[in-house]
């Protein structure tokens, strides 16, 4: 008998089907959850069901200013963010343009990018305290590097034909890294972004657990020391919704402006 | 034909280039040549033999150890809007539609205002035959069509000479012969001073003035042939069913044989020096 599409190696894809999969799965999983909580394998103190988890959520949110919380941690990561990729960009397309910036660049951008940010972490809060500055210099640090790196990469691989293309048309250099490379390169750049934007969360939670008086990080934290397992869990569930939100939201506009790949 | 008048001039062409390793490959032997405007000169020769290099050396696009090339009487010094260039490899811009690919080859031109290069992009997509095609983008059309796209580019920008490398080398036949045929009618009317490099004979007899036969690497001109002493009449792809075609096509396989023979040696030389010497 002929396999079904869906056991098929490599088998064709229907946006349907992987909707309604992708919809079971997580069903299956928070019924799995909730069966295991419910048969208290371990405590309820210790594994509290997904019912609970949300109710905890809802209070955070009602009365406790959890929603200051998100604003305030989604604020840091995008301005970080945003820094980070304004800088790196440029940077990147720079480096891999003219091979002096690339050869004084390389060698240290590598090195930097092997610090793990966490041990960066109690450096940059005797740098810069335990304020707003110190949070945007953790991911900075955590996304630049590796960003300049991705970007260098992309541009190298922009078809040699195309740039000399763009030298038998009369363009002059800087024509043809913004109307050749980088716009060769973009669609490159949003899915690299898109991919930073994941580990500046990471990042984020790191840095305002390690110091911080408000953000997600600091509020999971703060249920950490009263055990809150329910406010624990819903700080960490919250992360990734906006995670997951924000990666689709990315995608599909990937698709809607490069409708020609 | 007298090409004294030269047009486009390369006297005492050399180049090497240098591996890693410091060995260095002669690539381009002392090559010089004329060529008169409008004239359609086709570089004939083994693959890898360096008549790609030379073609880039006009181009500017590589520099050569020594000699000079002169167009209309200026030196070559770079790559600029003089000197269009048709790639092999595909280079029309994926995000750009068909039309706005060929009026990319006016961006850089001063020369014309807005409105004419809007005039001059719909004149060379009407000669390429893709008028209607004009809002696709590149992804959704054929091989055949994006060397078209790229033939109208190259000409929108409207360069002193225009050079080939390769352009039809990755289509398959029957398109390659009805792109041959096309691009002959272009050169008609345009009368574009043309450098083509192929390895292909037939095509090369099909479209050229002059040929440029090359020796294996390094290149140097083995013999030049003025295809209008062997084929009579006006030139168009039926040519290629004439008994001249055919005896001007077998005088030049019969020259070609001892150069591809050589050029297979160098490539297997090559690959024996490489493993031995552990690059491998």
């Amino acid at each position: 008998m002929k396999n079904h599409w869906l056991f098929t190696y490599r088998g064709k894809s229907s946006t349907r089907a992987d909707a309604v999969l992708a919809v079971l799965a997580f069903v299956g999983l928070i019924g799995f959850w909730y069966s295991v909580a419910e048969l208290e394998v371990v405590s309820q103190r210790f594994l509290p069901n997904p019912w609970k988890v949300l109710t905890a959520l809802y209070t955070m949110l009602v009365d406790y200013g959890f929603l200051e919380d998100i604003w305030i941690s989604v604020a840091r990561v995008w301005g970080a963010f945003l820094m980070s990729a304004i800088m790196a960009i440029p940077i990147g397309i720079w480096m891999s343009s003219y091979r002096i910036v690339g050869a004084l660049t390389e060698p240290i951008v590598d090195f930097i990018r092997y610090l793990p940010v966490p041990a960066l972490v109690p450096l940059l809060i005797i740098w810069f305290g335990i304020g707003e500055s110190s949070k945007i210099a953790v991911l900075w640090m955590g996304t630049f590097f590796q960003l300049v790196l991705l970007i260098g990469d992309d541009t190298k691989r922009v078809p040699k034909e195309f740039i000399e293309t763009g030298f038998t048309v009369g363009a002059q250099p800087r024509q043809i890294t913004w109307h050749i490379v980088f716009r060769s390169m973009l669609p490159n750049i949003v899915d690299n972004l898109r991919i930073t934007l994941g580990w500046c969360w990471t990042y984020i939670i790191i840095a305002e657990i390690v110091a911080s008086n408000a953000g997600i990080g600091h509020a999971i934290w703060s249920a950490r020391r009263f055990v809150k397992t329910p406010e624990v869990m819903a700080g960490i569930l919250t992360v990734g919704v906006i995670g997951l939100l924000t990666d689709q939201i990315i995608r599909y506009a990937h698709r809607r402006w490069f409708r020609y790949l | 034909m007298n090409h004294s008048d030269s047009f486009l001039k390369l006297s005492g062409i050399r180049k090497s280039f240098v591996s890693d390793e410091g060995e260095i490959t002669p690539v381009i032997d002392n090559v010089s040549m004329n060529v008169s405007a409008g004239e359609f000169v086709v570089f004939l020769g083994p693959s890898g033999c360096g008549k790609t290099t030379l073609m880039r050396i006009v181009g500017g696009l590589e520099t050569c150890d020594s000699g000079e090339v002169l167009l209309g009487g200026e030196k070559v010094v770079g790559p600029d809007r003089k000197k269009g260039m048709v790639f092999q490899a595909y280079t029309s811009f994926p995000w750009l539609t068909v039309f706005d690919n060929v009026r990319f080859g006016t961006r850089y031109r001063n020369d014309i205002g807005k409105k004419e290069k809007e005039n001059v992009a719909s004149h060379y997509m009407q000669l390429v035959g893709l008028k209607e095609f004009s809002g696709y983008y590149v992804n959704r059309i054929s091989g055949g069509m994006r060397q078209r796209v790229a033939i109208a580019r190259t000409l929108a920008a409207d360069p002193d000479v225009l050079l080939m490398d390769e352009p039809f080398g990755a289509l398959d036949a029957q398109t390659r012969e009805f792109l041959q045929g096309q691009l002959l009618d272009i050169n008609k009317r345009e009368r574009k001073t043309t450098i083509f490099v192929t390895h292909d004979v037939d095509e090369s007899i099909v479209l050229a003035d002059r040929i440029f036969i090359f020796s294996a690497r390094p290149a140097g001109v083995i013999e030049i042939i003025e295809v209008s002493q062997h084929l009579a009449g006006n030139r168009d792809i039926s040519v290629k069913e004439t008994q001249s075609f055919f005896e001007l096509r077998n005088h030049i396989r019969d020259l070609m044989r001892d150069e591809a023979q050589r050029t297979r040696e160098l490539a297997e030389q090559e690959i024996i020096q490489s493993v031995e010497g552990g690059r491998l």
